[in-house]
């Protein structure tokens, strides 16, 4: 993929910083992918997805207790060693219990000016999305506090066509994957989070081209067809390592990935209304979502992309994903699919992970 | 060390059993009469409805402390790990899914078990092991379900807009009960449920605050009493016995009469208590120390306006978990820098539970507000509200031993 677009994703937090000085734009952290940033892009302000690859959390120590995530942990690390300084406030909106605690210890110790808890529906009906507009325009009547700025329809409709062209780019690479075409799931990986931290403005260009890049990869068909679940999965050497042994990870079902570029913001007058749809649409996360939703998600993605084997990367502690999984195996099981379940703990590929990936890609080569 | 009883002093105490006994056995005689049984979380304003309505609820996470008291808990984790459940989830959820999935079908269990649901409520609300312990059973039981949404509000952002939207769900609720039961609901019956419930809780601070008092009538070991709070919501039974409850505490402080007879330390008890061991709150007891209050006994501390029943029980259904959960953070280190005042608090001291991590993240925070805004010097353990092999007695014992010392100098100092 391209290099540059890696680059700037290494290298976010410096490009929000050169963002905020010289231009002027607020910068905003965000917690979890139900923050509507198309809302703070309207008010020109740059969202920043808080995003953490699980290693060296003890710096955390001080303030959240070992039994949590190893992201929510680093996280908190980084925020406590000043690496997110520049934020001019951070937003959650609200998901799991931790994220909720992160965020709130985060508020307490490292005191951003703006700071907001979002509490959407956990519903997708009409009274449910009547309701989630209240939610986004208590949101809109504090950021017009705080920034001094009207809120403006207009600008909400362009910063919703911005994100909404990035994800339907996104979309359509996961699709060219599917259908055989030359794209690596490290490559995806780094586009989802290039669009969660960097400018949106400045990532389109890189899609596009990527998508002009792709051709036919003859030797795909030979592969295992993968999909990995989990919650926060933020470990490239894993996914080189699920690679390099013969796996193609097709789709994902996680924090970053494939359900929240699977959908477009339907069109509608009210772009507040076309937001809160867009946002109860999309298939829910785990923390978000019944056993039934989370098994037509994960039925209708195998069936679309024709996996024929789930990996499932649960981060240490994570309660929604651990409480699902027996479940979700269930449903595998009643469809053929074979799975593998490893815990994350901060620790990256591991010994027991490796030994793990290779005696499972083994069964699969059996089967 | 599991089942280790705490020594409780107070009378109420015989009218408590009477009355977990009578509430299971509630539930197994409207099994029995083809009544509806309904399977829902606790701490929400649905208890009001359920017996306004004349449906016998029962609460699972109740269920469970009395698991760990009794022993079961550990056959329950058993169930739940065959199944495929990590042992890192919260214990309660282990117990309730154990139990739920595979325990309920053995013989001989405490109060003879709980009675199947006819109905259960799959939550968008509350903690996440307690929506997804519920989603599991909803999976399980072949019985209709009422998908419920509540959104996650900080305590001190909930605006009347919040509250509609949980009146809405709740007359979704009632329409799905009218029509799976063909019972009618009656607005008069919930207002009077409301009115017990506001007057449940009322008494529930007045005794509460009867432990300001010093010596203090009572401790942290009787606060089984809670049984009412969490179970007989919306009823008489749970206001006649805080009244009976008051009386008793009362009538302990006009004879000036402290739980220990020379009460010299005043603990303040962070996060739930490990049920499978209450003992730990007579520990104290040698150091001539009393738990004279808890972050978890604040959670009924609220009022229910019986003129707009809908939206009180609305309204306590969005406050009762970001009470005591770190969903409100800034206003739990309030109500704890509050009760450190009223109640005289000496020391404090954190349980790092490893089964609720609401409850326990922030507990850092805490800390350093009790020492640096309260003088309040505090010590933190590792535990687990259900399950005994993750919490050591000895590290315990150390951790205390130095808190009341270090409590006992800072006494003869000043």
């Amino acid at each position: 993929m391209n290099r540059e677009l890696k680059d700037l994703v290494h290298r976010h937090r410096e490009i929000a910083r050169e963002e905020k000085k010289e231009n002027g734009r607020l910068v905003f952290g965000t917690l979890c992918s139900y923050v509507p940033v198309e809302i703070l892009h309207a008010f020109d302000i740059l969202p920043v997805r808080l995003w953490g690859d699980g290693k060296n959390h003890e710096r955390a120590d001080t303030l959240l207790p070992t039994y949590i995530c190893p992201p929510a942990r680093n996280i908190m690390a980084m925020g406590l060693a000043g690496q997110y300084d520049f934020l001019d406030g951070v937003i959650h909106s609200y998901t799991c219990d931790a994220t909720c605690g992160l965020f709130n210890i985060w508020c307490r110790n490292l005191k951003p000016a703006f700071s907001f808890l979002l509490s959407p529906p956990y519903m997708n009906t009409d009274e449910a999305v009547a309701y989630c507009i209240t939610e986004f325009k208590a949101l809109i009547a504090a950021l017009e506090d705080y920034t001094g700025k009207q809120y403006s329809a207009e600008r909400l409709r362009k910063s919703i066509k911005l994100y909404d062209a990035a994800r339907e780019r996104i979309g359509a690479i996961y699709q060219a994957n599917r259908n055989g075409a030359t794209v690596r799931y490290l490559d995806l990986y780094q586009m989802n989070l290039a669009l969660q931290v960097l400018p949106i403005e400045r990532v389109v260009p890189f899609y596009d081209a990527y998508l002009s890049n792709l051709r036919m990869s003859p030797g795909k068909g030979a592969k295992h067809r993968i999909m990995i679940s989990g919650s926060v999965v933020s470990d490239p050497d894993i996914l080189a390592r699920i690679e390099e042994l013969g796996g193609d990870i097709v789709v994902d079902d996680t924090c970053l990935g494939y359900r929240l570029v699977q959908q477009r913001v339907p069109p509608h007058e009210d772009p507040l209304s076309a937001l809160a749809r867009y946002y109860l649409d999309r298939p829910p996360c785990s923390s978000r979502a019944d056993f039934p939703a989370r098994k037509e998600y994960i039925r209708e993605t195998i069936s679309a992309f024709d996996v024929n084997a789930v990996i499932f990367m649960h981060q240490k502690f994570c309660e929604p994903h651990l409480a699902d999984h027996p479940f979700l195996k269930n449903v595998l099981a009643e469809k053929g699919i074979p799975q593998v379940q490893f815990e994350l703990d901060g620790e990256g590929l591991t010994g027991q992970i490796q030994t793990r990936l290779e005696g499972f890609f083994e069964m699969l080569e059996v089967k | 060390m599991e089942g280790e009883k705490a020594r409780k002093r107070l009378q109420a105490n015989t009218a408590l059993r009477q009355i977990i006994t009578d509430f299971y056995a509630e539930g197994h005689r409207a099994k029995a009469e083809r009544r509806p049984v309904i399977w829902i979380p606790p701490m929400n304003g649905l208890i009001e409805l359920f017996y306004a309505m004349g449906i016998t609820p029962v609460f699972p996470e109740n269920w469970a402390p009395l698991c760990a008291a009794i022993g079961t808990n550990r056959k329950n984790f058993e169930y739940a790990a065959q199944r495929g459940f990590s042992g890192d989830l919260c214990g309660y959820f282990r117990n309730n899914v154990g139990y739920a999935l595979d325990g309920i079908n053995e013989e001989n269990q405490p109060l003879n078990g709980l009675p199947a649901p006819d109905f259960l409520i799959s939550f968008g609300a509350g903690c996440i092991p307690t929506m997804k312990a519920f989603q599991v059973m909803c999976d399980h039981f072949k019985v209709p379900v009422f998908k419920a949404d509540l959104p996650q509000v900080a305590m001190e952002k909930i605006e009347k807009r919040h509250i509609a939207y949980g009146v809405a769900q709740i007359k979704r609720l009632i329409r799905f009960l009218e029509d799976e039961t063909g019972l009618k609901f009656d607005i008069d019956k919930l207002r009077q449920a409301v009115i017990h419930t506001n007057e449940a809780c009322r008494l529930w601070d007045e005794i509460m605050a009867t432990r300001s008092t010093i010596p203090s009538p009572f401790s942290a070991a009787e606060i089984g009493i809670m049984f009412v709070m969490v179970t007989r919501h919306g009823t008489e039974i749970a206001v006649n016995f805080l009244r009976d409850v008051l009386q008793e505490v009362n009538e302990k402080v006009a004879r000036g009469e402290g739980v220990i007879p020379h009460e010299k330390i005043r603990l303040f008890w962070d996060n739930i208590p490990l049920w499978y061991n209450m003992q730990l709150f007579n520990y104290f007891e040698k150091w001539d120390a009393v738990v004279v209050a808890e972050t978890y006994t604040s959670a009924w501390s609220l009022r229910l306006n019986p003129d707009e029943p809908l939206e009180s029980i609305a309204y306590k259904s969005l406050v009762s978990y970001p009470l005591v959960s770190c969903v409100s953070l800034n206003k739990r280190i309030e109500l704890i820098t509050r009760a450190v005042r009223d109640y005289k608090i000496d020391g404090a001291i954190l349980h790092s539970n490893r089964s609720c991590r609401p409850i326990s993240m922030g507990q850092m925070d805490i800390q350093r507000v009790l020492a640096e805004e309260l003088s309040v010097p505090s010590v933190m353990f590792d535990g687990d509200h259900m399950d005994g092999e993750k919490f050591s007695m000895a590290q315990f014992q150390t951790r205390i031993d130095a808190l009341m010392e270090m409590i006992l100098e800072k006494k003869r100092v000043s």
